[in-house]
């Protein structure tokens, strides 16, 4: 999907929001309008987790899978273990946007999505976009660092 | 005590979305998550069902926080199922009290 698919919306009644209170919780919503979609987007980013729910169309709360990062050994990189703990399509939609994102963010991760199951591009182009919003706000590592989170910086964040 | 729940939601009217999420955290997670819905019966008094599905299942007052709010819910024209996240570092009844009461108070359904 080229990136000239994907348009912002600044419709002044879906607005892109960022809420950053002194309880150190910092919550972001946003849309994005793709050609037959609509993709909404909330992340909410506590110390040690970040939840994220992408809607597709709807406010529907849709499928949760819960995601942390884990290692047998402490000279291993760390793998990734998801679950799905409410819903569930037959194929995990959204099992592997939340793999991801725990490997670009080394953060326990808990996904919420709706997005109809066999519909493989629209969950890549849900996961391209959140991972750039994630970059900008700094919760995800930039482009140029590859490899998964090493399990040293893991700890410490954990 | 901290709570956070959805200050600023991306879909416009809150009103059509289908499911409640609520999340109070103390501890920097998401903590134990619960799922509490109305169950569909023939009966007139209403049954609910509340389950823990991700965390503490030794807390009784976290099962009984959500059945209270899943019975607040139920009292509104169209329940909804509620997805209940809550990381406390007391579960005492005080606490749980005031989680009860404040949702209700900020109340969306």
């Amino acid at each position: 999907m080229a990136e000239g698919d994907v348009r912002s919306t600044h419709n002044p009644e879906i607005v892109s929001c960022d809420d950053n209170n002194e309880d150190g919780v910092q919550i972001n919503c946003f849309t994005e309008d793709l050609e037959s979609y609509t993709l909404h987007f909330q992340i909410i980013r506590l110390q040690k987790q970040i939840f994220v729910w992408i809607g597709c169309n709807s406010a529907k709360f849709g499928h949760l899978y819960a995601a942390a990062p884990f290692a047998l050994r402490k000279s291993q990189n760390s793998m990734v273990s998801v679950a799905s703990i409410l819903g569930g399509a037959s194929d995990n939609t959204g099992s592997s946007i939340a793999r991801r994102l725990v490997l670009k963010t080394g953060l326990n991760i808990v996904l919420a999505c709706n997005i109809p199951k066999n519909s493989p591009m629209l969950e890549a182009d849900a996961e391209k976009i959140l991972i750039q919003k994630l970059r900008s706000l700094g919760y995800a590592r930039p482009k140029s660092e590859g490899s998964p989170v090493p399990l040293s910086k893991v700890e410490s964040r954990t | 005590m901290e709570q956070s729940s959805s200050r600023c939601f991306p879909v416009s009217h809150k009103k059509l979305s289908l499911d409640i999420k609520v999340m109070a955290s103390q501890i920097g997670s998401m903590g134990t998550i619960l799922h509490a819905r109305k169950e569909e019966g023939m009966s007139i008094d209403p049954t609910y069902s509340v389950s823990v599905i991700l965390g503490k299942r030794d807390e009784p007052m976290l099962m009984a926080c959500g059945r209270q709010l899943i019975q607040h819910i139920s009292s509104s024209r169209s329940p909804k199922p509620l997805v209940l996240s809550l990381g406390l570092k007391d579960h005492s009844l005080e606490t749980l009290k005031a989680i009860v009461s404040t949702v209700v108070e900020n109340r969306l359904w």
